[in-house]
């Protein structure tokens, strides 16, 4: 019974999102803090270090941590104001049932009773319906350690094959494609690379917003020589002072990246000793984009004939480079052939795996990358292996102490699931750190789905929009509460330090999915006492995969500032940037640096094909989502801290002046977003900083400023990432303000 | 000396006189004064010398002048038929919410204000009660067909007459005390925040924020252990205790012109400010000449550039139609900043070595 | 204790993207809790994406001192132009109004002016201020200046700004390029005629895509 209980309303008077400010012992400049606890931000793939200043059992401010060697101290105002997340009057502190009667729409219920009855339910379903019927969702937020436990719980406990995360709409496209070409999904070099690098090439990565300390490495290798590129449909602040810009039309990447391949080709910019001896495939791609020519390249991309010619010579010619890109390239039904595109104009440079030569894709999520290592992923087993895979099914089989038969077989993406249900292929679902009603795209789709489902549990520290669609929500840890390790966008194993206890009933995380396995009476395998007992069962896992963490302890960790994997032993010091010469691997067992048998790169043929939803005469705006600086994903936690909402309180759609005086839309109208989804009102913000053809709305909202009523559901056919970043739409100016205007706080 | 000083130094000499000539005219030509006091007299006068002084010379600087001035001139203009109520209740509710009840500070901390409150009311009652008493303007005499009762002489006139053992007389004869007891329990306040902010930590100075705080607690407690002394312990050590008070009081009146205290008579600018405002507010304002938004009165900002002036500063721009940079609004000025910085960088052919 | 003489503060605008890491870290200070003294502006959002940070520059000779008539704004002897006195301050808004860098900010609630003190319970006691320390582009620096030379070989100090006819020296100081013919001193008034800076959409190809697809 996913339904909400009562009318949305009534829920956010009660659950929030509301605003907290700093008061208290927060707000007081004679506070001395009881200790200081060294961590990390809770928020983006960054993974900044952050003390945090602790009194009693409140978290009541930061200070910067300046010997911590990525950010130096430096923070975004995220990581600046995340400590006002805890002791938030929307904390859950109790588990609750849903309950129409009530007029909030949930009552409290005791702990262990919400637990007996999510297990009765998960065994009635699979009882009467199959192992499959029950699904997971897993979020990229969780420590690794959560993450390996969930996809343990789903596929030993629960023996079902439908768990699947939330990373399915981060970098997927992007782990596919480094798995094509280099068989191994990390980012190849350290952040420290970007600095001894001459040309940086940023593709669809708003850097200064989703990634701000990035921005530092870059003006820092600026200031060392080097010459920025960024492709983006927006001057984005990164942008703006870049040395060249290609503003390329949403979802044309890939036709850039081939006729850069072929300007390359053409002028002989190549490093033909690397691509003889390092890769395969090169023939193939090179004749591919012959058709590439830079008059087509600039017909498709919109980008200026002169500007790509520039670009591929400064690329061409580089001395050294790093090329990064973000959900810009990654989001699309062509995602991975984006990612490939991107690659193979680096395989051809031979800038990668030495120093000052580097590429990477900037992961979102705080563990996008540890993540989806370990095991929540629909078709991944602990250490990166393949669900599919004969041997490493044996290994993993052998490891949990099940046959391989038991072990259930590759299940589908996230989305996916949610068309299973459906097809009533799913019947009950349990959810943690996923925010699906605000994440995915089409939106009233996914609250069909959700109201089908017989029952749907989640985990969660705040009432998420998701959350009040279940029957029962469990009160799980704030990243504060527990304790773990994450990798971060570069590879880096580091560790999250507890800094306060659970509030009232509420429970790491761990915790209560073993609570939930010993209801169901299979606690076996789910008894451990603590995160570095599931780190220790976890570096057992992962050894001899190839996300090899068998030599990290959390010890060497804290000692080294973060240790990058593989580490295959306690004396390895960690690997910060793969594919050096000479490397050692799993896979290639010392043929070559990449993870193949043969040790060598692949060049893959990349071809364009345009989005799934072109622009036509009934929808004839293209419209791209992304992020702001002051808000993070589905807002669950950065919509509740007042100073963020402040900064960022409302969606607004961008619109080029060309565009809004066709349509009439001036700066401050409301603006009627349709596609053939849904439809979004919001206000216009009038901006020569955007191509006149597209417009951009960030996607953090909820309900009726979720712009995800109106994104396609459209999938990449390898990644499975939605094309979140082109769709078709048309706008209509409105003269009246949306109903949601009085009825709704900005944050909710 | 320069005029300013020779002008201060003549208003300083005229208005101790005057309160001089006072004290004499009140205590009926020193018939009620107390001789034992006539330390404190001699240290109020050099107080109101050194208030006086610095008052007069701190009026004589430009933009302090010039507020002067125009506070002047608004004043008046307050009292025009046309104005006069509104202004008059305008005046009061200011003295009332902002003077007795400090309600800026309120807003600023509760604590920060209950230590400001505390301190300043009790200053304030015990120095109605003394000065009066000690220019001799106040004397308490006995009624002589009851001994029981106390009649209350104002500069020599009887007033109001009240039981010597009743309520009244027990409040009134301690009124030093509950004084006393607000500014400790003010100044205890105060120095708690001073030994725990941070911020006030890493500024506060001794004399500035230190010596006042002690000054007015010495005060307070010698002063009560005055009274315990003939209360409780018939007079033990009261002459040394006397002394003692004296010295503390004296002490802080010699200082009241130079440290922190003299905000007290600076205070009084506030309300004329917010005359200046009102007034300013109802006058035509000034436009920014870079966004063409208003952000003052024209008023203001003439009077601004005026001060500049006098003070030697040069912001105009004799080339632009902009005249002076005065006429930018702070947004803009900021926004200009931005601008001239960033245009170095774009028009500089080197900034990126190609 | 005073700021340690060799820490100077550098801004480079120019470095700047608008993330307001900054304003929130500001209100983190003991000395202003809870209210940001830092300003971030747009310079023109319509046509650009440029942002400036403005921090209190502390003028050797500082107008909003000069101008305060209550006396209330004092330089201390490290060069800081500290906040104003609260006892003094009449909330008068000369200062706010003077300030050729639009830097002091009036609080009407507290009938106070409030300024950056460059976070001088930190500074003064062997840290950087919250905002170069949270900075995430460098556009906010706190440190030596061999240390600023050695990282920014593109760029040189400068702490002259020139408004009309007048020039103002300020103990921070303001990153300009090095290659260029020697950079004396910021003309600030002189960017009256400049449009807000940065890359732009080049309009000609993307006009005539939109026209074509228009057409279509």
């Amino acid at each position: 019974m996913a339904i909400e209980p009562v009318p949305e309303l009534q829920i956010i008077d009660r659950f929030g999102p509301h605003r907290l400010y700093s008061k208290g012992a927060r707000l007081e400049s004679g506070s001395e803090p009881d200790r200081l606890v060294q961590t990390h931000c809770c928020f983006c793939g960054m993974q900044c270090g952050i003390q945090l200043k602790v009194k009693g059992n409140e978290v009541i401010g930061f200070e910067p941590w300046e010997e911590f060697p990525f950010n130096k101290g430096m923070l975004c105002p995220k990581g600046v104001k995340r400590y006002l997340q805890g002791s938030h009057p929307d904390r859950l502190l109790t588990a609750y049932q849903r309950d129409p009667d009530s007029p909030n729409g949930f009552r409290t219920l005791p702990y262990d009773q919400a637990i007996k009855r999510v297990a009765a339910e998960i065994d009635r379903i699979q009882k009467a319906h199959g192992p499959d019927s029950f699904a997971v969702l897993g979020g990229a937020s969780l420590t690794t350690e959560k993450a390996y436990l969930l996809g343990k719980f789903a596929r030993v406990c629960l023996r079902t094959s439908n768990i699947d995360y939330n990373g399915r709409l981060c970098m997927v496209s992007a782990a596919a494609a480094n798995k094509k070409a280099f068989g191994v999904d990390r980012a190849a070099n350290p952040w420290d690379d970007i600095l001894k690098a001459k040309v940086i090439w940023i593709s669809g990565s708003n850097v200064a917003e989703c990634f701000p300390i990035l921005t530092d490495y870059i003006w820092q290798a600026r200031e060392n020589g080097a010459r920025v590129i960024v492709v983006d449909p927006r001057i984005t602040p990164i942008a703006r002072t870049c040395d060249l810009f290609l503003p390329v039309k949403p979802g044309r990447d890939i036709a850039l990246f081939n006729g850069i391949l072929n300007l390359m080709i053409e002028n002989n910019w190549l490093d033909h000793d690397f691509i003889q001896q390092h890769t395969v495939g090169f023939e193939q791609t090179a004749e591919h984009v012959r058709e590439w020519t830079p008059r087509k390249t600039a017909e498709v991309t919109g980008i200026a004939e002169r500007s790509i010619r520039q670009a591929a010579e400064w690329w061409g010619t580089a001395s050294s480079s790093f090329l990064m890109h973000a959900r810009g390239i990654e989001h699309h039904t062509h995602g991975v052939q984006n990612c490939l595109g991107a690659i193979n104009i680096v395989l051809a440079s031979g800038r990668i795996g030495r120093e000052g030569c580097g590429y990477g894709t900037i992961t979102g999520q705080g563990n996008g990358q540890g993540g989806r290592e370990h095991g929540q992923k629909c078709d991944q087993l602990p250490g990166a292996r393949d669900i599919e895979n004969p041997s490493h099914r044996a290994h993993m089989a052998q490891f949990w102490g099940i046959t391989p038969e038991e072990l259930p077989r590759a299940g589908v993406d996230a989305y996916e699931m949610f068309r299973r249900i459906g097809r009533g292929e799913i019947k009950g679902m349990l959810s943690i750190c996923f925010n699906p009603m605000v994440s995915l795209p089409d939106t009233t789709f996914v609250k069909w789905m959700l109201e089908r489902l017989e029952f749907f549990v989640v985990i969660d520290f705040f009432m998420s929009e998701t959350s009040r669609h279940a029957d029962i929500v469990l009160p799980g840890s704030l990243h504060e509460e527990d304790e773990g390790t994450v990798t971060s966008a570069e590879g880096r194993v580091i560790k999250i330090n507890k800094a306060i206890d659970c509030p009232g009933d509420a429970r790491q995380d761990w915790r209560i999915i073993q609570d939930i396995a010993k209801a169901l009476g299979r606690e076996r395998g789910f008894t451990f006492g603590s995160p570095n007992e599931i780190f220790q069962e976890l570096r057992g896992a992962s050894a001899g995969g190839i996300a090899d963490y068998s030599g990290i302890t959390y010890e060497k960790i804290e000692q080294n500032m973060g240790v990058f994997w593989p580490c295959p032993s306690e004396d390895h010091p960690g690997t910060p940037r793969l594919f050096e010469k000479g490397s050692w691997n799993p896979i290639a067992k010392g043929a070559g640096p990449y993870y193949f048998p043969d040790g060598r790169a692949r060049f893959n043929v990349a071809p364009y094909s345009p989005p799934a939803e072109d622009v036509d005469v009934d929808f004839p705006v293209i419209l791209t989502t992304g992020r702001v600086v002051s808000q993070f994903l589905s807002g669950n936690q950065t919509r509740r801290i007042g100073p963020l909402v402040d900064q960022t309180p409302e969606p607004v759609i961008e619109i080029h002046p060309l565009l809004a005086e066709k349509h009439g839309i001036e700066d401050g109208d409301w603006v009627r977003i349709e596609s053939r989804r849904s439809v979004c009102t919001l206000q216009a913000r009038i901006v020569t900083t955007i191509r006149p053809d597209t417009v951009f709305v960030p996607y953090h909202w909820a309900g009726r400023k979720s712009i995800n009523q109106v994104t396609i559901a459209a999938q990449d056919p390898i990644s499975k990432i939605p094309e979140y970043k082109v769709c078709a739409v048309r706008l209509i100016r409105q003269y009246d303000p949306p109903d949601y205007l009085k009825e709704l706080e900005p944050q909710q | 000396m320069s005029t300013e000083k020779i002008k201060a130094t003549i208003w300083a000499t005229l208005v101790t006189a005057v309160l001089a000539r006072l004290i004499v005219l009140g205590s009926n030509n020193l018939t009620n004064f107390d001789a034992a006091l006539v330390g404190y007299t001699f240290a109020t006068l050099f107080a109101a010398f050194g208030i006086t002084r610095r008052y007069a010379l701190w009026l004589q600087r430009p933009p302090t002048s010039i507020y002067w001035k125009r506070g002047w001139s608004v004043f008046f203009r307050m009292f025009r038929p046309r104005y006069a109520v509104g202004n008059l209740i305008t005046f009061f509710r200011r003295l009332i919410i902002d003077f007795a009840f400090t309600s800026f500070i309120w807003r600023r901390g509760k604590l920060r204000w209950a230590a400001h409150w505390f301190t300043m009311w009790g200053s304030l009652t015990a120095s109605a009660v003394t000065f009066p008493l000690v220019f001799g303007w106040i004397f308490f005499g006995t009624i002589t067909d009851d001994p029981g009762w106390y009649r209350v002489y104002v500069v020599g006139y009887p007033t109001f007459a009240f039981p010597i053992q009743s309520f009244i007389g027990f409040m009134i004869f301690h009124a030093l005390v509950w004084s006393a007891i607000m500014v400790i329990v003010g100044v205890l306040l105060a120095l708690r925040r001073r030994l725990r902010d941070h911020g006030a930590i890493s500024k506060q100075q001794f004399g500035e924020d230190f010596l006042p705080l002690f000054l007015l607690f010495a005060i307070s407690v010698t002063g009560l252990m005055l009274t315990a002394s003939y209360t409780w312990m018939k007079g033990y050590s009261y002459d040394f205790l006397a002394i003692l008070h004296a010295i503390t009081v004296i002490f802080t009146l010699l200082w009241l012109p130079f440290g922190k205290f003299f905000h007290i008579f600076q205070r009084s600018a506030q309300i004329g400010v917010a005359f200046y405002k009102d007034v300013g507010r109802q006058g035509e304002q000034a436009m920014c000449r870079r966004c063409g938004e208003p952000f003052a009165s024209m008023m203001h900002i003439r009077d601004l550039i005026a001060v500049e002036q006098q003070l030697g500063y040069n912001y105009q721009m004799p080339d632009s139609p902009v005249e002076h940079y005065q006429w930018i609004c702070p947004r803009c000025r900021r926004a200009l900043l931005g601008l001239a910085q960033g245009s170095l960088w774009a028009a500089s052919p080197g900034v990126s070595p190609k | 204790m005073p700021v340690h003489d060799q820490m100077e503060f550098f801004i480079d605008p120019s470095r700047c993207i608008g993330c307001q890491a900054c304003v929130q870290a500001c209100g983190e200070c003991d000395t202003h809790k809870g209210v940001p003294m830092i300003h971030l502006e747009y310079v023109d959002r319509g046509h650009s994406t440029q942002t400036v940070p403005v921090v209190c520059m502390h003028c050797d000779s500082p107008t909003c001192a000069e101008v305060c008539p209550a006396d209330a704004i004092k330089k201390t002897a490290d060069g800081v132009v500290q906040t104003a006195r609260k006892p003094r301050c009449v909330a008068c808004n000369n200062c706010v109004l003077a300030c050729p860098f639009g830097v002091p900010k009036m609080m009407t609630d507290f009938e106070l002016m409030m300024k950056c003190d460059m976070c001088y319970d930190r500074t003064s006691a062997g840290k950087k201020p919250m905002c170069a320390t949270v900075c995430p582009s460098g556009a906010l620096f706190f440190g030596t200046r061999e240390r600023i030379e050695t990282m920014r070989p593109r760029g040189t100090p400068v702490n002259q700004f020139q408004f009309g006819t007048q020039t103002i020296t300020t103990k921070v100081s303001m990153m300009v390029p090095k290659y260029a013919a020697r950079i004396e001193h910021i003309d600030v008034a002189a960017a009256m005629n400049e449009g807000s800076g940065g890359k732009s959409i080049s309009l000609n190809i993307l006009t005539a895509v939109y026209n074509a697809k228009d057409e279509a």
